[in-house]
């Protein structure tokens, strides 16, 4: 019984001084937490909080809608001056952000839309993404025979990913310099079945193809497969920073690896949510812009990162970031990849 | 010191009562041995389907098994357990074997006493006739039903007020042509409504949402069940969980938010239902990706159709593996509730597995075995028990197949051989196994409600035919009744009427008619 009573002593008194400090607490639900990339999120983000002078706390709803409405309330009880949130279900998600908004809780909606204009939405930009994976790739071949990888048909960011290519090569392919000569969909975004798809434009074209634009660097992997049966090395895009697709940046045979930097947005969050737990109003943070994309159109405020395009000249960005080591990012680099050398 | 004392003594015992754990049960696989040999099999096209249903079809009081079989031929076996011994069947030639079955439900849909089956197909869905001794022939043709050209894979039936003949909700999913981009091809599901003594042309359930479960289930007891709908959220556009309306001589029609639906959007697979806490109404388990659902009434006093969302409060999310390092989230198909440890608590057995090989879902998924605890918290003991089998598992289903009053086994995988179990729990725990029948139409009595008294509290269940991962239970509803020797059982038969109370003994099957 006196070693209970002391316990509860020392806890008490842990959590008086906790709340005497000057700092806030901003507590942060993780949609399913086993997944490494987020440790990789957690890091930033816990390293940004603390530098603005707060408290991180956490929990991890592991892949299940209704832990999270608990989890989110416990973070309430716990005292979270700000919540970040990253969605398991974009569609249960409500009830908890009725409760922070009820206690006047500022969320961010971290990664994954939270469509309601009172979060504030944090994510890269899936639109630039494609945008980026065309852009670096014209830059090296303006124009000719193009093929397009496309993703899973079922999943909307196949679509937002082609939208932002048409921003960058629409305008040539009306004019005709640019000529779409296959364009194809890959179940599953699988790299086998892009694989599939690039053989079929290649027979269909007589191998006259003169670039790649594809979705993820997995289907960029396929297709350079089918590029290399052929003897061919033409420009090929893709995202996501997959350490075989940076290697391929350094041996010339991909373009342009689109990455997207976990730390650049879990330290945005951090920031973005300790200056809302500071009393900043959404709209105020620095930075941000506004956002309707969602499937029903609400205005939110929301900043959408720009992600990295690493490509021959900017393979050091990947490596001085600890993303990938220089050995692994280098073996059988071509000439002329300085990062490499 | 005094006080203190009697402050030690009292903390034991209350935790005691808080860790008090259920019984486990033990389960012994007998897939090499017990003459069940059926494969699930089949391209996306058997994605969902692989039901298993249990009915007695030569009349020796002994659960037969009709288990699809997709690309293979659909397959009866006949039970030759002996009462208490090894689970033992041979395959009969029944006129089943058809190929392109998703799952089979018994039914008698004729009232002659044989049960007949409704096999829905990859393609046109076929009615068999029972001719008794295991024995079928199709009857589509006789009995006026259009098998459709759908892809079939839910079923519930019920005998509206004032008819013979039952009527039949058939789910249809996605287009099958659609092969290429199925998403929003969601097809029309059918009610078969009578016509006499035959179906008349189906009425199309719109909106359809890609079912992959029905159950008529009278979740306000009004005496008139609803259709709930339990749909898959990967391929709608703009759908969500459906309950109906179908009372007799008037349009199916939805239940609205203004009736107190609440919009729900899952991947549902199966669905199951159990008066969990005691109260007269049924609880409803929904299959899904990630959570299930476990809905109860929410506003018991107004009976508005509001289901509170329990699963996480009661420990039954069951949202991702509880044994083995993949940690992605489940995928769940056939649920059902059946008390396996005979303590007088209904548990829950969930089906799981990848629909295929989905990169962001638990590629070994165990099955769930949910033991309920007194204060109504379920507690997993899938690995514990025995059943914690990591297949692509589909339909299921628990059955008392060797008359020993334990619920046993049988399980569905895609691709790869059911497998089956017997429940072999050493406990002093007592049961009944009971039997409704009525005189035509309705012989088996779908619609009843069983009690049975428990000290303090009574144990009900709804007789009906639907719900699960195509297939379910026809005949006998097993009771577990802890340490009762004996129980006051009555039947609120499907018209209403109340039969008498009467003692039955426990560890026995009893017949019970109506007069």
């Amino acid at each position: 019984m006196r070693k209970v009573i002391m316990l509860a002593v020392i806890a008490a008194a842990g959590f008086s001084s906790a709340a005497l400090a000057e700092g806030k607490k901003i507590g942060v639900s993780w949609a399913s937490f086993q997944e490494e990339r987020w440790k990789i999120d957690e890091a930033a983000m816990k390293a940004a909080i603390e530098a603005a002078g707060d408290e991180y706390i956490s929990a991890d709803a592991q892949s299940s809608a209704e832990k999270q409405l608990s989890d989110v309330d416990a973070l309430i009880a716990q005292g979270a001056n700000a919540l970040i949130i990253n969605a398991w279900d974009k569609d249960a998600i409500g009830p908890a952000i009725e409760k922070a908004a009820a206690e006047g809780i500022p969320v961010v909606g971290y990664d994954r839309l939270i469509e309601d204009a009172r979060t504030f939405y944090l994510t890269f930009d899936n639109k630039g993404v494609g945008k980026i994976i065309a852009e670096e790739v014209t830059k090296v071949k303006p124009d000719g025979n193009f093929a397009i990888i496309l993703g899973d048909p079922g999943d909307p960011n196949a679509a937002f990913l082609r939208e932002g290519m048409e921003e960058v090569i629409g305008d040539a392919v009306k004019a005709g310099t640019i000529k779409i000569v296959g364009e194809a969909n890959s179940d599953g975004w699988k790299p086998e079945n892009a694989q599939k798809n690039m053989e079929q434009i290649l027979t269909a074209n007589n191998n006259a193809v003169d670039a790649v634009l594809a979705e993820n660097d997995g289907m960029a992997g396929g297709v350079v497969a089918a590029l290399s049966a052929q003897g061919l090395v033409v420009p090929v895009g893709g995202q996501d920073g997959d350490l075989a697709a940076i290697n391929r940046v350094a041996r010339g045979t991909q373009t342009v690896s689109v990455w997207k930097d976990s730390r650049q947005l879990g330290k945005a969050a951090g920031e973005i949510a300790a200056a809302l737990a500071g009393g900043t109003a959404l709209d105020a943070i620095a930075g941000a812009t506004k956002f309707n994309g969602g499937e029903k159109g609400v205005e939110m405020n929301a900043i959408l990162l720009t992600p990295t395009a690493i490509t021959k000249d900017t393979l050091n960005l990947a490596i001085d970031g600890g993303h990938i080591s220089k050995a692994e990012a280098c073996e059988g680099a071509m000439e002329g990849v300085a990062a490499c050398q | 010191m005094k006080y203190l004392a009697l402050g030690l003594l009292l903390l034991p015992a209350a935790a005691v009562a808080e860790t008090a754990a259920p019984l486990v049960p033990s389960f012994t696989e007998q897939t090499a041995t017990a003459g069940v040999r059926q494969i699930y099999a089949g391209d996306w096209e058997y994605m969902v389907g692989g039901g298993v249903s249990t009915f007695d079809c030569n009349a020796d009081a002994r659960p037969d098994l009709i288990i699809a079989g997709g690309t293979n031929p659909a397959k009866l076996f006949v039970n030759q357990s002996t009462p208490g011994g090894d689970l033992a069947f041979t395959e009969a030639q029944s006129g089943v074997e058809q190929t392109g079955v998703l799952g089979a439900y018994p039914i008698d849909i004729d009232s002659d006493g044989v049960p007949d089956i409704v096999l829905l197909r990859q393609g046109e869905n076929q009615v068999m006739r029972g001719l008794g001794n295991c024995k079928f022939e199709p009857a589509n043709a006789a009995w006026g039903l259009d098998g459709g050209n759908a892809w079939s894979a839910a079923f519930a039936a019920t005998w509206e007020k004032g008819q013979s003949w039952p009527t039949l909700a058939i789910g249809n999913y996605i287009d099958v042509t659609q092969d290429m981009f199925p998403w929003g091809s969601c097809t029309d599901n059918w009610l078969h409504r009578p016509d006499g003594d035959k179906f008349a042309a189906p009425t199309p359930l719109k909106p359809s949402f890609c079912a992959l479960s029905m159950l008529f289930s009278d979740w306000n007891r009004s005496g008139t069940p609803s259709l709930r709908v339990a749909n898959d959220r990967e391929y709608y556009k703009g759908g969500q969980e459906q309950l109906w309306h179908v009372e007799p001589g008037q349009d199916p029609r939805l239940y609205t938010e203004a009736e107190g639906w609440k919009r729900l959007r899952i991947w549902g697979m199966g669905l199951a239902s159990y008066d969990l806490n005691f109260d007269g109404y049924p609880e409803y388990f929904v299959t899904s990706m990630a959570d299930n659902k476990l809905q109860t009434m929410a506003n018991p006093e107004t009976k508005s159709a509001t289901f509170k969302d329990v699963a996480f409060a009661k420990g039954a999310i069951a949202q991702r593996p509880y044994t083995g390092t993949d940690l992605n989230p489940s995928t769940g198909w056939h649920a059902q509730f059946e008390d396996v440890n005979n303590d007088g608590l209904a548990d829950l057995f969930i089906a799981k597995g990848n629909v295929d090989a989905m990169p962001d879902f638990a590629l070994k998924d165990p099955n769930n075995l949910l033991l309920q605890r007194p204060d109504g918290t379920f507690q997993e003991a899938g690995d514990r028990a025995g059943v914690a089998a990591t297949g692509l598992s589909r339909g299921a289903a628990l059955a008392d197949l060797n008359a020993d009053g334990l619920m046993d086994l049988v399980v569905v995988n895609r691709r790869e051989p059911v497998q089956i179990w017997r429940n072999t729990t050493k406990s002093a725990n007592h049961w009944l196994t009971l039997t409704l029948t009525q005189p035509a139409p309705n012989t088996d009595a779908i619609g009843a409600w069983v009690e049975v008294k428990m000290h303090g509290h009574t144990q009900r269940r709804e007789i009906t035919i639907g719900g699960g991962q195509a297939g379910g239970n026809l005949g006998a509803v097993h009771f577990g009744l802890g340490d009762q020797q004996q129980a006051e059982v009555r039947v609120i038969w499907p018209d209403g009427s109340e039969g008498a109370w009467q003692m039955l003994t426990a560890d026995a099957a009893y017949r019970l008619q109506k007069p």
